[in-house]
């Protein structure tokens, strides 16, 4: 947990940057751009690291939590944004950036739910 | 996950606009529910298998409404609508009997108490969704619903352009 702690603060600020910039898109009534593509591919090298960091620590320190549970958490948030980040740029109309908010924002809840099952 | 729709152009498109936003939180859940189903299922299955069985049978519908919806084509509209109808059938009976017999449901589903270890959202979006599939089939039908007389349309047929039987 002390290690995961820095780093999960930093996905959950950088996820919230992200879903407060498209809401901002959404509000203003435009479609997602190019460049909040971008912001999701660094919040997702971030989930990424998060995966590689957490692995190790369960391979060497064993903490007494439920490993699959964890395991299947770290792997469903990795889905949400290339699939959400695809679909919304589909769109292009306010909805995009609205979708962009949601999958932002459960990747934050995804993240809590992680920290839950970490320290417990 | 999804290809760009066939027919981007088609007025009643239900993965356009709103619908956007609607087949995310659909695909959210299907997730969700599927990934939980399976996983208490293999790791607990024994202790209670009609709770479990019941969140990953819950996630398969909701993966079936995610691409029927993300499709929209006249049949996957069909497939949406017994989805959607499934769900909220689901949810409403789950609910039900989660109050009235909750021994029977020893450990939560995803459709348990109406869906509120999910923010309620198992009961709201299948309302929504059945709304959204009413809406953009009206948008689109709303000049043939009067006239009855004549139907030119196959129903079992509904893109002729591919017709040339063989």
């Amino acid at each position: 947990m002390p290690v995961v702690a820095p780093l999960t603060l930093l996905v959950v600020a950088a996820a919230l940057v992200l879903s407060g910039w498209a809401a901002w898109f959404a509000v203003t009534d435009r479609a997602v751009v190019l460049r909040q593509l971008l912001g999701a591919a660094v919040v997702e090298a971030l989930l990424v690291v998060q995966l590689v960091v957490a692995a190790v620590l369960i391979a060497t320190g064993s903490p007494d939590i439920e490993v699959w549970e964890l395991w299947g958490y770290l792997v469903t948030v990795l889905l949400i944004l290339p699939f959400a980040a695809a679909w919304a740029f589909a769109e292009r109309s306010r909805w995009s950036s609205v979708v962009l908010v949601v999958a932002a924002l459960t990747v934050v809840f995804l993240e809590w739910r992680l920290v839950q099952i970490w320290s417990r | 996950m999804q290809r760009t729709p066939t027919a981007p152009s088609s007025p009643s498109s239900t993965s356009a606009g709103f619908g956007r936003l609607l087949v995310l939180v659909y695909g959210i859940l299907a997730v969700a529910a599927t990934v939980r189903g399976a996983y208490q299922l293999a790791t607990d299955g024994a202790s209670a298998p009609l709770a479990y069985g019941l969140s990953l049978g819950a996630g398969v519908v909701y993966v079936v409404a995610t691409l029927a919806l993300g499709r929209g084509t006249p049949g996957a509209r069909r497939v949406a609508w017994v989805a959607c109808a499934v769900e909220l059938g689901g949810v409403l009976a789950v609910g039900v009997a989660t109050i009235v017999d909750a021994d029977a449901f020893p450990e939560a589903t995803v459709w348990s108490s109406f869906g509120q270890g999910y923010g309620y959202v198992p009961l709201v979006l299948p309302v929504v969704g059945l709304v959204w599939l009413a809406r953009t089939r009206r948008g689109a039908a709303s000049s043939t619903t009067v006239g009855p007389a004549t139907d030119p349309t196959d129903p079992t047929d509904p893109d002729p352009k591919d017709a040339p039987d063989r």
